[in-house]
Formats: structure tokens, C-alpha cells, sequence
């Protein structure tokens, strides 16, 4: 069984092949930055994108996402090691605390921003409400989404 | 330490030779409760900063991070004193065999208790540096002028710390002997190039990638998985296990059974979760898990009426039988850390039986030592891996999830790796007590208070079973629980006060949570004021400053600064909105007010916070953006606290097992925050970790009661409760 993350195919191997895809993802393909926490879709911590729809990959079982593409935390650093606008204004901002939960922000921020380029607070509240962070960083969250919004909308 | 065992203490951490190493000591007393009971002794809290062969600077950072970020203030006091840029120290993680015993990381002291020894640890450096360049330039000392990472003479070349060290080590240790060298950090006629600025927290790029930094993201080869039973309290004992099919799931390994523990270890997490859905076990409880079983026991009334409490905080010319102006129970619940990690743990053992432990925990060498007790390993045999914590908020302390994958590994001969499931975490993280607070409060004929009389109970804290060894308990419990006595003593005077309290055994187990009794206390106190300003129809924060009389002028400001920055943003008008103050001091060194800013919607039955804004004594503020970052924190949490968090427990079980059951704040609860932090640049830093949440759900409240009419006494706060309330 394959799949693609991050651009690059990966084969499933027999023992994994039960798993959820969070599982598979941490334990078995070597790319721990998406983490669990609740482990029943009501924390966003462990948000990836499958096919570019972000979904909680606790949820997922592994067989359900053959051949499809699945994009994570690690895959937003480009090749020559620079950030993606979203993680360069997480860190502008000094978002992270603990940081625990901030992989799941980042990708659930990222698909709030390919819907809508300029987010109010209205948007960003419905946006990233399935996204709890313990520590209490929304109030940087925001900002930063917004600050994204800005570099993302010049780039493009 | 003497002189000739300096070296070969050295030696045997993770010290490397070469350059100039300035040894300080640091000390932690105000946590010699923290459950490993370790005593500092001669060499533990012994640490070094070395200018390194090469010229770098390199520290161990003492505290483990959980998103407090200490260490980054430490490493700027660092990069202070010696003039260098605070990311060009070469900073490290210790594991347990590289530095002597530290302290547990807990009670928002790094700051308070770490900066001056840090700061004359670096200055003693500093000027034995400076020392050396006057000898290899032949100029007196005072020609010798400061330059970024290095010296310069008045006239003439640079000397940078490389040009100053070589391969044969040298030590310095200020000793008391000699003038203390000057602290750059506590000058106040100095212009700060690294404390007072908003560093970010050292490693944060690797928060935003993804980097491997926690404890289960770790790679350890041939790695197996495995869980234990969490009992719903410690003391249980089981009456009966059934393991059902276990042995024919697939990827099962093994069960392993030591009296009151129960595991599993299987090839695949999901096969550990198929696994235990095969292992019943039901539980011998020694004290009914109920409701009316806590309630019964934090019963205060029940326990004032019968006479005093066993604790007596303060007794001043008291008088009992007089006409009260307040006279209100509150009583708050339950609360869990809810740290978004659960816990996790890897244990190892090698082919010669040392055992390895990776784990985010607060206290990396009790672990150290608990691991060794609990194996029959001489502690020279374990060496712990401290990683980044997912959340601590004082629920990190203990030898659990580490005790589940060492006991595993050792059963099985290979490495376990052992993650808590959430409801694992709810179940065992040791929840702050529940405790209810009795208030009566009588004015003279010009409003000031006369009377003071407030007792409570609260169940355990630092004192609560299974925290300590059985035998140690009855004894410690004759002393003060220091965390049941926080907040306790009101800032308020008054010519006759008492305050007293019980603490108790409470059917779930209980423990440290972020500022102790300091919020529930404080909720209290801060709720009674403000209901007599309002029954005397008058100005809650004039009243209350008033009160202070002429002491607290920190706490006073801190008021009137909070007042100030609210007037910034009007409260809009009609029914429904109010605006509530409260304030308080943690630990008797941190200063904070806060006001909120709230709306009863009516139609939509919500309450919604729309705006809080805070003012902060810090002392002196190492890191802003970092206090801030707290503040934001604890203002977050009293949201919760007020209004989210509701722990329940029925039938013998904690009930509340994930964040469906168990709400806590998320983005569309915020309310738009203004923060001041006030700096006090001559006075030493007093933490923030958990400062701001005794105030915040006293604030909460009070504009609720603005808003509604409505005074709470019960925490967390509901819209039925306001309705209910009105319909009486
Ligand atoms: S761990 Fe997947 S949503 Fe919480
Ligand atoms: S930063 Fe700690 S949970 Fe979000």
C-alpha cells in the first residue's frame, strides 16, 4: 500500500496496515511533527491535509487514504530550508508556548487562508475554533493568521 | 565545595575541559515539598556557565521547559552580563548524568530564585576575563573596557573571549571573599542590551516545523509500544481482572501483571488499543467516588459550625457573634491540567542492565531516583532524558507514566514506548482540589471593614495521598499544606481578623495545579469585596484600595492601572453588559488586576467575554514578550475556570475523559486582551507563570454580577445558573 506525503511516495508496510493514519504518520514514516492529543477529532492537534482538505489524521484509518496525497508540518519547509509565510509569522508573533499544539494550528490555519485570503475575526474564530491550544495562544494565533494573510496576498 | 574536588566533580557530569567555567549554586528552597523530597546537599544545584575552549559561551539551562520559557530569561541575564548576543550561547538540555541533581521546575520561581546567582555567576566570568586581558595586554584593569563578546582597551586592540582561553581549564567561583563583581542585569542606570528585551524562546523555529522535540516524537530502534491500567484512584486495589481474548490480538506481545499494575506491550499503538479493549478490571475503592462524597467532605459550614478549624492562619482580637454584612459560601470545583500532551515516556534498558528514560517531566531526577527504586538499579544505572513538555501547569511531577514503560521494557527485554491516552489523563493527572470558602465580612460606621472572618476547605494539595510516602503523610500534615495556604491571607485590612481552613482527603487524587488554592482563594476574597461595594453602592476598586490602607502600594498601582487601561475601550451600553475588577498577589511577590468585560445575551442564553485587560507587576521584566505570553495564558484559564471546566465524577469513576465532556477554552471564546506589564527594573523578577489566574475569574464574575445581578457562588458559571437565579 502507498501514499504520497509530502510530495514523495511512501509504502505502508503489512504491519501498519491497521493503523490510523496519525499512527503511520509518527511511528512509521518518520515525521513525528503531527501529534496526538484527544484522539477523537475534538482537538485539531493532529490536522494534516488529505487531497488539500485539512482533517483530524487520528480520525483516518490508513487503508482509507490509499494513493492519496497527504501534506504535514514538515512538508511546509521548502527545499532550501525556508519557511513558509504562515510559520515565519508564527514565529513574528512568538506564538508557541509549549508548542504541542501549534502543528495543528499551523495546517488548519493554512487551510483557512487557500479559502480565504483575508480572514476577519468572525472567519478565523469558525476557522480554527476545532483547534484548542491549553497554553492559550489564540490571541498570537490570530494575529499571525492575519499577518500571513498580508505576506501571502503580496506574494501572490 | 572545596577547592580540590571541584575538578573531579566535574568530571563526572557532562563538563567538557578546556576555557574558563564559572561554578554558582543554585538552591531551590521553596519547593523542598516537591515529591522527591531531594535535600539539596553539598554539590546538588551545582552548575556552571564556561567560556569554552573556543571562545563560545555555554550554559546548561537549569529548568525543563513547558512553555514557560524560563530558560531563555536565564540565558539573557547570561548574555548580559557577558555582552553577547543571548542566541550565540551555546545552550543544553541536561540529561540527569551531565549535571548534578536540580531542583523541580514548579512555582513560577526560576526567575525570582535563579537570576542573581545566574547574574553573579556570568559577572564573576566576566571580570575574571577582564583580568586576563589587562595581564596579556599589560594595562591596568580599568583600561580594560567592555566590547561585544570580548574586551577592549582604551586605546588600542580588541580582545575577543577566544583570544582569551585555551585548552587547560580554569575555575572561578564568586566565593563571597572579594567584592561582588558589578550585575549589569540589576543596574538600573545601565542601558540593557539583552534583559528587558523580548527574546524569543530559544528553539522556536523547531516548534513550527515539526522537529522531533517531545517525548514520543523521539526515534528509538526497535521500539515497542505499551500502556498500563490507570486505576480511577491510586489507592484502589483490584478485585478482580479478566483479560478475554488479549493473547489473540494481533501485534500482542505481552500482559504484564505486578500486583496492582496491569500493561500491555504490542507491536502497534492500535494494537495496544485493541489490546486493553480485552482487560476488564474492577476496582476495590476505599471511599465511595461521588459528588456528594467531595461535597461532603469540603463542607465548611458543617465544619465551622462544629467549631474552629485545625488551621489558623491569622486570629486578630476575633469576634464571632456580630451582625455580617457579607456572609457567602463559594465553592469551586474540581479542575484538571488538561495539558494538551499526554504524558509519554521511553524506557531502555542496555545489555549491561542500565536503564535510559526519555520523558517530559517537571522533575527529571526524581525520576532519576524513583526509576532506581522501583528496578533495584543503583541510581548511578538510570539516566534521564528530559524533553520538552506538551503543558506542565504542575501535573509533571510524579514517577507514572515513566514507572509504565520502565516496568514494560524490563518485562519484555526491549524498548516500550508508553503514551497516556486522554482519558489516562483525566483520570491520574492529580486534579486540583475541589474546597469551599466561607466569607463573613462586617463595616464600622464608615465603611471600613472591622470584621475578617474566612475559613475554608480545601482538599489536599502538596500534602494529598500518594503524593508522599504513606508513613511521611500524618506528619506532614500536622505542618501547613503549602499549597492550600495560597492565597489564604487577604490584602485587606482589618482590627479583627481570623482566617482558618481544614484540608482533606478527597475521593479522587489530588494535587499541584496551576497556583495552588491562589485562584480559588482569591476567587473568593475578590468576590466578597466587590458584593459589599456593591451592596454599599459604592466604587469596587476605590473600596478596595481603600482597604488596603497604606500597604501593597504595588498591588494599589497595579489596580489603578487596570482601571485606566479598561477606560480605553468603552463598555458598550444596555442591558446585559457589565464590567468587573478584581485583583490579588500571588505567593506574596507577584502583583496583578485584571478587569472583564462581559455580555448576558439573553436571546442567545451565553454568556460571552467580550474584553479583558490586565496590569502586572513583574519586577523586573527579563523577557516582556515571554510575560506576556503568560498573562495571555492565565487569562485564558480563568475563562475557563469561570465559565468552561466542569470535572465530573459518578459511579465510582471519573466522568470526564476527553475535550467533548470537558470544555476548555477555544478561539471563539476569546475576548480581546490589553496587557501592561509593569517593569520594576531595581527589583528581582517575580514570575508569571501563574499569576494572572487569581484574579481573572474573581473579574469575571464581578461584571457578571454587573451585568445580571447575578452573584456567583459556584465555579464554573452557567447561563442556567444566572436564570435559575432569577426565577427565585
Ligand atoms: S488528536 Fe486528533 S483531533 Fe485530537
Ligand atoms: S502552545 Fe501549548 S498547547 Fe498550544
Amino acid at each position: 500500500m502507498k501514499l504520497k506525503v509530502n510530495g514523495v511516495e511512501r509504502e505502508v508496510e503489512a504491519d501498519w496496515r491497521d493503523e490510523s493514519l496519525l499512527t503511520v504518520l509518527r511511528e512509521h514514516l518518520d515525521l513525528p511533527g503531527t501529534r496526538f492529543s484527544c484522539g477523537i477529532g475534538q482537538c485539531g492537534t493532529c490536522v494534516v491535509h488529505i487531497n488539500g482538505a485539512p482533517i483530524s489524521s487520528c480520525l483516518v484509518p490508513i487503508k482509507d487514504v490509499a494513493g492519496k496525497d497527504i501534506l504535514t508540518i514538515e512538508g511546509l519547509v521548502a527545499q532550501d530550508g525556508s519557511l513558509h509565510p504562515l510559520q515565519q509569522a508564527w514565529i513574528d508573533e512568538s506564538v508557541p508556548q509549549c508548542g504541542y499544539c501549534q502543528s495543528g494550528q499551523i495546517m488548519q490555519a493554512l487551510a483557512l487562508l487557500k479559502e480565504n485570503t483575508n480572514p476577519n475575526d468572525a472567519d478565523i474564530d469558525n476557522a480554527m475554533k476545532g483547534n484548542l491550544c491549553r497554553c492559550g495562544t489564540y490571541d498570537r494565533i490570530r494575529k499571525s493568521i492575519k499577518r500571513a494573510a498580508i505576506v501571502m496576498g503580496q506574494v501572490r | 565545595m572545596p577547592q580540590f574536588s571541584r575538578r573531579k566533580f566535574l568530571l563526572s557530569t557532562g563538563w567538557v575541559a578546556g576555557g574558563v567555567t564559572a561554578l554558582y549554586a543554585l538552591r531551590n528552597k521553596a519547593v523542598a515539598v516537591a515529591p522527591t523530597i531531594i535535600f539539596p546537599d553539598a554539590e546538588s544545584g551545582a552548575a556552571w556557565i564556561q567560556i569554552k575552549a573556543n571562545g563560545t559561551c555555554h550554559m546548561f539551562f537549569p529548568r525543563v521547559d513547558m512553555g514557560q520559557n524560563a530558560n531563555t530569561g536565564l540565558a539573557q541575564i547570561v548574555a548580559e552580563e557577558l555582552n553577547v548576543e543571548v542566541e550565540d550561547i551555546d545552550a543544553a538540555r541536561p540529561s540527569t548524568s551531565d549535571v548534578p541533581p536540580l531542583a523541580v521546575t514548579a512555582g513560577s520561581m526560576s526567575l525570582t530564585a535563579y537570576s542573581r546567582p545566574i547574574a553573579i555567576a556570568a559577572a564573576t566570568l566576566r571580570e575574571t576575563m577582564r583580568e586576563r586581558a589587562a595581564s596579556k595586554l599589560g594595562l591596568p584593569l580599568a583600561d580594560i573596557l567592555d566590547d561585544i563578546g570580548g574586551f577592549r582597551a582604551a586605546e588600542g586592540p580588541r580582545l575577543s573571549y577566544a583570544e582569551l582561553v585555551d585548552n587547560t581549564s580554569s575555575m572561578v567561583e564568586f566565593d563571597g571573599n572579594r567584592p561582588a563583581p558589578l550585575l549589569y542585569t540589576f543596574d538600573a542606570q545601565r542601558d540593557k542590551r539583552q534583559v528587558g528585551r523580548a527574546v524569543k524562546p530559544l528553539g522556536i523555529r523547531d516548534l513550527v516545523t515539526g522537529a522531533p522535540v517531545y517525548t514520543a516524537d523521539i526515534p528509538v530502534a526497535g521500539i515497542l509500544y505499551g500502556r498500563a491500567i490507570q486505576p480511577p484512584v491510586r489507592n484502589a486495589r483490584i478485585s478482580s481482572l479478566e483479560t478475554g481474548d488479549v493473547a489473540n490480538v494481533a501485534g500482542f506481545i505481552q500482559l504484564v501483571r505486578e500486583d496492582e499494575f496491569v500493561g500491555v506491550v504490542c507491536k502497534t499503538p492500535g494494537a495496544v488499543d485493541a489490546a486493553m479493549t480485552q482487560i476488564k478490571v474492577t476496582w476495590d475503592l476505599q471511599q465511595p467516588i461521588a459528588q456528594e462524597e467531595i461535597d461532603r467532605l469540603v463542607d465548611v459550614d458543617a465544619a465551622m459550625a462544629k467549631g474552629d478549624l485545625e488551621h489558623i492562619l491569622q486570629d486578630e482580637a476575633h469576634r464571632k457573634d456580630i451582625d455580617w454584612d457579607i456572609d457567602l459560601r463559594f465553592d469551586v470545583q474540581v479542575q484538571s491540567h488538561a495539558a494538551q500532551e499526554p504524558r509519554a515516556a521511553i524506557a531502555r534498558f542496555d545489555q549491561f542492565s542500565r536503564l535510559e528514560i526519555w520523558t517530559g517531566t517537571q522533575d527529571p531526577f526524581g525520576m532519576k531516583r524513583f526509576a532506581a527504586m522501583d528496578t533495584g538499579l543503583s541510581e548511578d544505572a538510570v539516566v534521564v532524558y528530559p524533553q520538552r513538555l506538551g503543558g506542565g501547569f504542575g501535573g509533571r511531577e510524579h514517577y507514572e507514566v515513566e514507572r509504565d514503560a520502565v516496568r514494560l521494557a524490563r518485562a519484555v527485554k526491549q524498548p516500550v514506548k508508553v503514551q497516556w491516552t486522554r482519558k489516562d489523563e483525566f483520570t491520574a493527572s492529580r486534579s486540583r482540589p475541589a474546597s469551599a470558602h466561607r466569607l463573613r465580612i462586617a463595616v464600622d460606621e464608615v465603611g471600613n471593614l472591622s470584621d475578617w472572618w474566612y475559613g475554608y476547605i480545601s482538599g489536599h494539595v502538596v500534602f494529598a495521598r500518594e503524593r508522599l510516602p504513606g508513613w511521611l503523610l500524618p506528619v506532614a500534615r500536622l505542618a501547613d499544606d503549602m499549597g492550600v495556604v495560597k492565597g489564604a491571607i487577604s490584602p485587606y485590612g482589618a482590627p479583627h481578623q481570623r482566617v482558618e481552613y481544614n484540608d482533606v482527603d478527597l475521593p479522587i487524587d489530588l494535587g499541584v495545579w496551576r497556583s495552588l488554592n491562589g485562584a480559588p482563594a482569591i476567587f473568593a476574597i475578590e468576590s466578597a469585596m466587590d458584593e459589599l461595594a456593591v451592596r454599599q453602592g459604592i466604587d469596587a476598586v476605590d473600596f478596595k484600595i481603600a482597604q488596603m490602607h497604606s500597604a501593597h502600594p504595588r498591588l494599589q498601582n497595579c489596580l489603578e492601572r487596570v482601571r485606566a487601561l479598561s477606560a480605553l475601550k468603552a463598555l458598550p451600553e444596555g442591558a446585559g453588559y457589565g464590567r468587573g475588577f478584581a485583583s490579588g498577589i500571588y505567593d506574596g511577590r507577584c502583583y496583578v488586576a485584571i478587569s472583564a468585560d462581559v455580555y448576558v445575551d439573553a436571546q442567545a442564553k451565553q454568556i460571552k467575554i467580550l474584553h479583558m485587560c490586565c496590569a502586572q507587576d513583574v519586577g523586573m521584566a527579563v523577557n516582556p514578550g515571554q510575560l506576556r505570553a503568560q498573562v495571555e495564558s492565565n487569562l485564558v484559564w480563568s475563562i475557563g475556570m469561570a465559565l468552561l471546566e466542569r470535572f465530573e465524577v459518578a459511579d465510582n469513576a471519573i466522568r470526564s475523559s476527553n475535550f467533548d465532556n470537558y470544555k476548555i477554552p477555544r478561539m471563539d471564546d476569546m475576548p480581546s486582551l490589553d496587557i501592561e506589564i509593569i517593569d520594576q527594573p531595581t527589583m528581582p523578577p517575580t514570575g508569571a507563570g501563574e499569576v494572572a489566574l487569581v484574579a481573572g475569574p474573581a473579574a469575571i464574575a464581578n461584571a457578571i454580577r454587573r451585568a445580571s445581578g447575578f452573584r456567583a457562588l459556584r465555579l464554573p458559571i452557567s447561563f442556567a445558573d444566572i436564570t435559575a437565579n432569577s426565577a427565585e
